[in-house]
């Protein structure tokens, strides 16, 4: 894995955020920090992270819009989401792989994160 | 929303909005609309939604589907109709048609206009039943007195059911009712049970000099008729109606006179009521009879009125008992995403911890001894994640612990525990406490204490909460914004015996359409982040201390909240303590919570 690999965090929790980028970082990816599903549209466009990593309290939309144009910017650029929460809305749940219920353990999580990176660099 | 209401059956009181275009009904889980009832068919019926139509098809169940009582096929809905699906019966409402909504062709006009209208004669309700009154002539003619009569008695009988809505209350009474026109010796009122079906007794009565040890037995052959044929039936001698087999039940227990009417109400029968007189062995040589057809019609109309009260009552019950379920697990919806959120930092923090020790153990060499050289800069790292790790569960013990003080504060009644304090020294306290919170999001947080402030009398501990709460809403608010600053300030306003603590922020500010909704429970902006419990928490403090919050915002520069409280002194020594008269602004009565807008604060 090299450094080149940036993975996108959007957490409306500055403290989860810290956790998030300390367990990126030590997988030897480059993070990238949000808090807001709507800032973390345009970073998916600008900065064209390999991975999502978007806590479900990011988006204050009541019907989810928020987590929904960030999957359709995500889909735009290949880019595969981790998503943290519950999924209100079954249409934005593509797989359910892609869901880690709240509140999850973070060993689990960097599996999921590895596993998601990887299938990105085998389908590339 | 179009929906289905359950008004009989296990799932009573439960409210099924139509939202999806398909929705299958059966009493399996895989169902959209799934009905606890053995009667229902695993896949029943299906609702199919055409534009605003909804189309009730039956999917060739055991039971069948039936609307107002007719089995179908398939029907389209109309609001009102009434689906029976095994025992469960549920009520229809399609979407709401707005074409009376804007009928302009009823104006109410103004006294001063309506210079044409005058009172001719006004009359009280109570007045309204001497319509039925006897006349004094008495010239009257038997048949009109007794119509008279059976008219107050139904009069009085709707008048019983508008005055309550306790079931076993409302029965006593039209118990008593029926005592006072009809010359029973006894009588009961039977419900229905809606899971069993069977009668239950609910009101008995007898008529003085009457043994009361004496128990009603009453046929059930009789019962069942009234029932199943939903007739009332009035018995004299059972051996000369056809209807009764002189092998059953009424032959062996010998026959009074009885009328048993069904309590027919609009979805079904919910009971019974039955009264029952003996005759005396000359008046049955003579063939007199005490009950008439008369009686019999009159009882059968008071207990139609009785059925629809008591379908009301339950309705009515069970539909503040949903409300009440709905709030319930609102509440516990909210609070579980909170803890939720609470206990993700927790996990958080102790990964980092662990993370660190992991590295500091592998700085030390990989032993928990030092085996060779030591890294210490790995160990200083390792020791500095671990120290950011264990900020966050204290952080996070701390919103819990705030969490939980905040639950008890707004779910208890309780009294302000009043005791001489400095107001500058308590907001003091709140403004070092917030100090740490402050600094990490960046924002300047200013205090300046008001001169000449002497000791009042307020629960410190309870005000500390509610300034607390509102200086965390304004540093949230603050983030993000060019200028970051909240600046608290203490004051006392002598003549109108008032403190005052304001807190004022440079964020966000709140837009006009929700500042009305700011104190509302569990109404937050903030999403995982707010339990919407901070504000109705400091407003409900500041109303047990008789004062209030006014707020003043303009959305993009900031929020002004203030908080106000009676100015009271502590009792000189050997004085009672002191409450001055506090005349509160006239803007709001004293305990409301004023909110001031945009407009009004520019």
């Amino acid at each position: 894995m090299t450094t080149a690999t940036r993975v996108l965090i959007v957490d409306p929790s500055q403290e989860s955020r810290e956790v998030l980028c300390a367990l990126v970082e030590r997988m030897g990816c480059q993070p990238i920090t949000s808090a807001r599903t709507a800032e973390a549209v345009e970073l998916t466009r600008s900065s064209r992270p390999h991975l999502i990593v978007c806590d479900e309290d990011g988006d204050l939309s009541r019907d989810s819009t928020g987590l929904a144009e960030l999957q359709r910017a995500a889909a735009r650029t290949d880019t595969p989401v981790v998503l943290l929460g519950t999924v209100k809305f079954p249409r934005l749940a593509q797989h359910p792989g892609e869901v880690v219920a709240k509140p999850y353990h973070y060993a689990p999580l960097v599996h999921r994160i590895e596993a998601a990176l990887a299938n990105r660099r085998a389908a590339a | 929303m179009p929906s289905l209401f359950v008004i009989q059956g296990r799932d009573q009181g439960q409210r099924y909005e139509l939202s999806e275009p398909r929705i299958p009904i059966g009493r399996t889980n895989d169902n959209v609309l799934q009905l606890h009832d053995t009667e229902v068919s695993r896949k029943h019926a299906e609702l199919v939604r055409s534009g605003d139509a909804f189309l009730l098809r039956d999917l060739n169940s055991s039971n069948g589907t039936f609307v107002n009582g007719k089995p179908i096929k398939e029907r389209q809905l109309a609001t009102g109709d009434q689906i029976q699906l095994g025992r469960t019966l549920l009520l229809f409402t399609g979407v709401k048609e707005d074409a009376t909504l804007h009928d302009s062709r009823v104006d109410i006009i103004p006294a001063a206009d309506a210079h044409s209208s005058r009172i001719l004669h006004s009359i009280s309700p109570a007045e309204g039943s001497d319509l039925l009154a006897t006349p004094a002539d008495q010239t009257q003619s038997p048949w009109l007195a007794k119509a008279r009569s059976s008219l107050q008695v139904m009069y009085h009988t709707a008048i019983a059911i508008s005055h309550t809505l306790d079931i076993d209350q409302l029965l006593a009474r039209i118990m008593d009712l029926i005592f006072e026109w009809v010359e029973a010796d006894r009588g009961c009122i039977m419900l229905k049970d809606e899971e069993t079906g069977a009668l239950a007794v609910r009101v008995r009565r007898q008529r003085r000099g009457i043994r009361g040890d004496e128990r009603i037995a009453i046929s059930k052959t009789i019962l069942d008729y009234v029932v199943e044929n939903t007739e009332g039936v009035l018995t004299s001698n059972a051996g000369e109606d056809e209807r009764w087999d002189p092998a059953q039940s009424i032959m062996r227990m010998g026959v009074r006179e009885a009328i048993c009417v069904p309590m027919k109400g609009r979805y079904g029968v919910v009971g019974v009521i039955y009264i029952d007189t003996s005759l005396t062995p000359q008046m049955a040589m003579e063939q007199t009879k005490k009950f008439s057809q008369e009686h019999l019609k009159l009882m059968i109309a008071i207990a139609h009125q009785a059925a629809l009260a008591v379908e009301d009552t339950s309705y009515y019950t069970a539909m503040v008992q949903a409300e009440r379920l709905a709030a319930v697990g609102q509440t516990i919806a909210t609070l579980s995403h909170h803890i939720k959120n609470i206990l993700q930092g927790v996990r958080g923090g102790s990964y980092l911890i662990e993370l660190g020790m992991q590295d500091h153990t592998k700085a030390l060499g990989g032993e928990e001894e030092p085996a060779g050289p030591v890294d210490v800069d790995s160990a200083k790292k390792a020791i500095a994640t671990m120290r950011k790790g264990w900020s966050i569960v204290e952080k996070n013990q701390e919103r819990i612990s705030s969490l939980v003080m905040d639950m008890l504060t707004f779910s208890k009644e309780r009294e302000p525990e009043p005791e001489p304090a400095e107001l500058n020294e308590m907001v003091s306290d709140v403004v070092e406490l917030a100090e740490a919170r402050a600094k990490e999001a960046g924002v300047e947080l200013v205090y300046r204490p008001g001169a000449n402030i002497p000791t009042l009398m307020f629960d410190p501990e309870a005000m500390h909460r509610a300034v607390l709460n509102i200086v965390g809403n304004a540093i949230d608010a603050c983030e993000g914004c060019a200028t970051c600053r909240v600046t608290l300030r203490t004051s006392i306003e002598e003549a109108k015996r008032m403190a005052y603590i304001t807190v004022e922020d440079t964020g966000i500010g709140i837009e006009k359409d929700h500042l009305e909704r700011i104190f509302t429970v569990f109404v937050s902006k903030k999403g995982g982040r707010g339990t919407g419990l901070g504000l109705p928490v400091s407003r409900k403090i500041l109303q047990e201390h008789g004062g209030r919050i006014r707020v003043a915002s303009e959305t993009g520069k900031g929020s002004t909240f203030t908080l106000e409280f009676p100015l009271v002194l502590p009792p000189a020594e050997g004085e009672h303590e002191h409450h001055h008269d506090v005349q509160m602004p006239d803007e709001a009565l004293p305990g409301e919570t004023y909110v001031q807008s945009e407009a009004e604060s520019a």
